[in-house]
């Protein structure tokens, strides 16, 4: 894996996560507003960047070497929505969280 | 009656289900439609378009849109902590759909991939269906 490649991962990573927390934050809303429109705008165009990173990623990369990365979105989008959009996370939650993302880790090792 | 069908598609947690199964549903078809499709010459075979050739890979992103605009509806109402931690229950599904309509073989170390995914799903619901009952 080249540093540039890694980065590929991240970013796709990252903006995949964003894309849900726009999502959310919009669908919160009135959606006739002009902030659900802007929010729902960022989150879609968020979410198809992403997935065509992933796209290109995976002509290079297996998905199981992929796969990994997108299991950790469990546990940031947890601590992200406690952190940006004040929810509520349990321990309960995050320990529920975190197994989840284990157990992609492990299904995509496989 | 309709009345019954209807408070239960506004149900949030009935659509996060349906999300769920959309997005396993579309995997399935997908993938079937993937493989029938028509090999191109190498220069453009990566792209993966030559699947839009086959009616399986349009009804697999049919499923996409549905379990997509679901998944909008769950956000309006089900805090993104619990829905999306919920929505990887698809991982579990996924496997075993492959595994029963696909005839894919699944390893030991995916099945305990799988079971953790699982123990995970039921770690965040079990509270909220407690929650649910006291409503």
């Amino acid at each position: 894996m080249t540093p540039f490649s890694a980065l590929l991962i991240f970013v796709a990573l990252i903006l995949f996560v964003l894309a849900q927390l726009f999502l959310k934050h919009a669908m919160e809303d009135d959606l006739r507003s002009a902030r659900f429109k802007k929010n729902f705008a960022v989150g879609l165009s968020t979410m198809t960047v992403s997935f065509f990173i992933t796209l290109g990623l995976l002509q290079h990369f297996e998905l199981s070497y992929l796969y990994p990365f997108q299991g950790l979105s469990v546990v940031i989008i947890s601590l992200l929505a406690a952190a940006i959009l004040r929810e509520k996370l349990t321990p309960r939650l995050f320990f529920g969280a975190a197994l989840i993302s284990a157990g992609v880790v492990l299904v995509s090792l496989s | 009656m309709i009345q019954k069908a209807k408070e239960l598609l506004l149900n949030p947690w009935f659509q996060l289900v349906l999300s769920v199964l959309f997005v396993t549903t579309s995997e399935v078809f997908l993938k079937r439609g993937a493989v029938e499709a028509p090999r191109l010459p190498e220069e453009v075979n990566w792209t993966g378009v030559s699947g839009l050739a086959s009616p399986d890979v349009w009804y697999g992103i049919l499923f996409v849109i549905a379990s997509f605009i679901s998944w909008l509806y769950v956000l309006r109402f089900i805090p993104l902590t619990i829905a999306f931690p919920l929505s990887n229950f698809v991982h579990v599904l996924v496997p075993l759909a492959s595994w029963f309509f696909l005839n894919e073989h699944i390893s030991v170390q995916r099945w305990c991939g799988i079971a953790l995914v699982l123990l995970g799903v039921l770690i965040v619901a079990k509270p909220v269906a407690r929650m649910e009952e006291k409503l």
